[in-house]
């Protein structure tokens, strides 16, 4: 994306969704999109390489930048469990925005369990200790309404320091779901809703497809280090539990998330969210037209 | 107190220190009483509770075991032997707070009701044989965590927000009034916004106790509080003794500013059960006749609290077990009285629940709530979940840790996950996939067991339209629900939820079960 941030929220602001976005989703959407899957046993270092296989981290974070990293911290469970993000491979997120000179660099998420326990349960809190993050709770003051014109949703109070910010990362983890069968990139948007988010699962595949109208991040990045084959969204038994030691990494959510299907025995379409998506335009599921690069390391 | 023109000695500044410690102490102990996100609490948040001994005698008497951490207060109980009643005058932060209050007047006149806070204690203490665990309601210690966690300190938080609120959109520096606020909300207020039913009266309550400093100094030390009667009953056997030289003049000047109405000016008549050690006579005392020490002749009035007196309040203690538990017995089995997990079973549980509001405070949802009349007139201000305000947390074992008297027992992790607090049902005229054709899973989503409690029953529904749509109509496994209520709280359907728990199926109970 050419633009930044702040200019493309203004920007769809300012005249509709409808008007402003076939300019920036072909970028996004467009021919020769690229999937980095990285394998191995460190997962801040397939974190690394899967970047880098990209293009590196300055590819989507400049000096100065504001950059907002999203991952999923919804649940009061430990890492092993495989329901919020991998702390790992957050903070190795994290290290690379730092690096690549970003001013700031904010975790957050709305959890589902207590706030306080989510932070420090899932290891995130420490993992980012020794680094220049702010890791902060949600502000319910500081939710603004965004209009997206969806076909479910016509708007929604969205969290400020995600709509303001320059860049944005999307960290979350490939598990399993009730009623969206999976949960991975696109899912992990309800985040940052605030108001009474529950009442999307009315129409959930849509109001998701919705919501990517004006969340439009920089870099998707699905942590499968471990992924929750059942129970989910917040597991608990290690039986459901399967290490994979492996890390997506891709700029096209439709994309990522079709390939995160796969490691469930699926097909990016059998995702209602996916599907709704696509049809919009906002992204390919088809992984045929999909550069895979596949990283050992 | 007098002002500045009083001259005052090194031990009555030491007293005052000690004081104003002891209240921040309790003060920083009642805001660490939150959850920070780990398994447990970092400081004894319970430290004053642990070192009281009315509730360590009230409670062997009412369940023949010891609270908690009983140790604690037999050293309150050495130390009173030794010293006398220097906790009320140098340690207890309501009776700092009420002589902060009382210092507001000048002079007050005295009553002799002193006897009432004896009789009080006798009335409690022979209600806690007999099993009646009313302490808690006057103990001062429970009294005070009681009305500021779960009145004033909300108040105060509330007030801060909205102030905050309206610096912000009205005053001259927003930012730097909202980054106060930030900083404020990340120490010394709470981290979610507490309510609590009752916060009017417990607030109510406790202003009239403070308020009573202006009728008379200390009025609550002096006459009513039932701590204060045990532990000057035990300070009149104590071996720091106040003793007036030949060059008293009887002049007056210490009764004036005696804050315990121990009768300073009368010589052999001191009363050494109400005195607080707290030093106002040495420094009054314009001959400089006063000195305390420990080799003193023993000089103090008798003690005559009456012979029917206390066999009055002797029998109201034992007639009032019965009258409480007559009242109403449908209100022992309300379906929504949701103990903590961990609570012992009924009976034993309000035998010993002293009220303090510990496990209201820390509830890191805040859904512990005090009861009014729900568990009966005995069980005034105990503890009962209420989902639709904050869920029992799947991981969370803080009640269990800060509660005094064991109460709600003190349970591991692994143990707590195992306790069912209640039963969660489905009110399907109001569930949307059940009633109204309309795809929903928040409760399946949100409930916690490992194995998930709500399942689907998919079915094919017909819509108005002749649309045919598959639906995950929920339905809860009654041997997996715990009853935690999370499924209540997030339930969409807001006002009456279509799912809620009731307590049937609680673990504690033998009788209050579904299943075979």
């Amino acid at each position: 994306m050419s633009m930044d941030r702040r200019g493309f929220i203004k920007l769809t602001a300012a005249a509709g969704a409808g008007l402003a976005l076939p300019g920036g989703l072909a970028i996004a959407a467009g021919k020769g999109t690229t999937l980095a899957v990285a394998k191995g046993p460190d997962p801040a270092m397939i974190t690394r390489r899967a970047v880098e296989a990209l293009g590196g981290i300055g590819k989507f974070v400049r000096k100065g930048d504001v950059v907002v990293v999203k991952p999923n911290i919804g649940w009061d469970r430990t890492p092993e469990q495989a329901a919020n993000t991998n702390p790992e491979v957050v903070a190795e997120v994290v290290r690379m925005c730092i690096e690549a000179g970003a001013k700031k660099v904010k975790v957050l998420d709305r959890t589902c369990n207590d706030p306080r326990r989510c932070y420090v349960q899932s290891g995130i809190a420490e993992a980012l200790k020794p680094l220049d993050a702010e890791l902060k709770h949600i502000d319910e003051r500081r939710f603004r309404k965004v209009k997206m014109d969806g076909r479910a949703i016509r708007e929604w109070p969205l969290y400020s320091e995600v709509l303001d910010a320059d860049r944005l990362i999307n960290v979350p983890i490939a598990k399993h779901h009730g009623l969206a069968r999976l949960t991975m990139s696109i899912k992990n948007w309800m985040g940052v809703m605030g108001g009474r988010r529950s009442a999307i699962h009315q129409k959930l595949d849509q109001a998701l497809a919705d919501l990517m109208l004006v969340i439009r991040p920089d870099l998707t990045i699905l942590d499968a280090v471990r992924i929750l084959t059942g129970n989910g969204p917040q597991g608990g038994s290690l039986k459901d539990v399967r290490k994979l030691d492996t890390v997506i990494a891709g700029t096209d959510q439709v994309a990522v998330d079709s390939y995160g299907a796969t490691l469930f025995g699926l097909k990016g379409r059998d995702l209602g969210y996916v599907a709704a998506a696509e049809d919009m335009g906002l992204g390919t599921s088809d992984l045929s037209a999909v550069r895979i690069m596949e990283i050992k390391a | 107190m007098s002002g500045s023109r009083r001259r005052r000695g090194w031990l009555t500044y030491a007293r005052m220190a000690s004081q104003g410690g002891f209240l921040i102490l309790f003060l920083y102990l009642l805001a660490e009483t939150q959850s920070k996100g780990e398994d447990t609490l970092g400081p004894p948040v319970r430290l004053f509770l642990d070192f009281d001994p009315l509730i360590l005698l009230s409670t062997l008497l009412s369940s023949h075991s010891a609270p908690v951490a009983f140790y604690l207060s037999i050293v309150l109980i050495a130390i009173t032997l030794a010293l006398g009643r220097v906790f009320c005058g140098w340690a207890c932060p309501l009776g700092t707070l009420n002589n902060m209050a009382a210092s507001l007047r000048r002079r007050t006149a005295g009553h002799d009701w002193h006897r009432v806070k004896y009789l009080l204690l006798v009335f409690l203490l022979v209600s806690s044989l007999f099993t009646l665990q009313l302490t808690g309601l006057l103990d001062p210690i429970s009294f005070l965590i009681r009305s500021l966690s779960l009145s004033i300190y909300p108040a105060l938080n509330h007030a801060a927000g909205a102030a905050s609120g309206l610096l912000y959109e009205h005053g001259p520096a927003p930012s730097l009034t909202d980054s106060i606020y930030l900083w404020l909300k990340g120490g010394l207020l709470p981290f979610n916004e507490p309510h609590y039913r009752q916060s009017l009266l417990l607030g109510l309550l406790f202003l009239l106790v403070i308020g009573l400093n202006l009728h008379e100094r200390r009025l609550w030390c002096r006459h009513l509080c039932p701590l204060g009667a045990l532990l000057g009953l035990l300070s009149r056997r104590s071996l720091l003794r106040r003793s007036v030289s030949e060059a008293c003049t009887g002049c007056g000047a210490c009764s004036a500013l005696c804050q315990g109405a121990a009768a300073p000016d009368k010589k052999e008549l001191w009363k050494s059960e109400e005195c607080y050690y707290c030093m106002n006579c040495d420094d009054a005392c314009p001959e400089v006749a006063v000195s305390f020490g420990f080799r003193a002749e023993r000089r103090q009035a008798p003690l005559d609290l009456g012979k029917r007196r206390l066999a009055g309040a002797a029998l109201l203690g034992t007639l009032a077990v019965p009258l409480m538990r007559v009242t109403d017995v449908s209100a022992s089995v309300d379906p929504l009285l949701i103990r903590p997990p961990g609570s012992l079973f009924e009976g034993d549980f309000l035998g010993r629940c002293v009220r303090c509001g510990e496990c209201m405070k820390v509830c890191i949802t805040g859904g512990l709530q005090p009861t009014l009349l729900q568990a009966g007139p005995e069980g005034l201000w105990t503890p009962v979940l209420v989902p639709r305000i904050g869920y029992c947390e799947y991981n969370c074992t803080l009640c269990g840790q800060v509660c005094p008297t064991g109460a709600i027992k003190r349970l591991s992790r692994d143990e707590k996950v195992k306790v069912h607090i209640g039963t969660a049902m489905i009110d399907k005229g109001r569930c949307l996939p059940w009633a109204h054709g309309r795809p929903c899973i928040v409760c399946e989503e949100m409930c916690p067991t490992p194995k998930k409690a709500i399942w689907f029953q998919e079915a094919d529904v017909r819509l108005r339209d002749g649309r045919t749509v598959k639906l995950k109509p929920p339905v809860v496994d009654l041997e997996l629900c715990i009853g935690c209520g999370i499924c209540e709280k997030q339930c969409p359907v807001v006002d009456m939820p279509a799912i809620y728990v009731t307590s049937a199926g609680e673990s504690r109970s033998g009788n209050n079960r579904i299943l075979l």
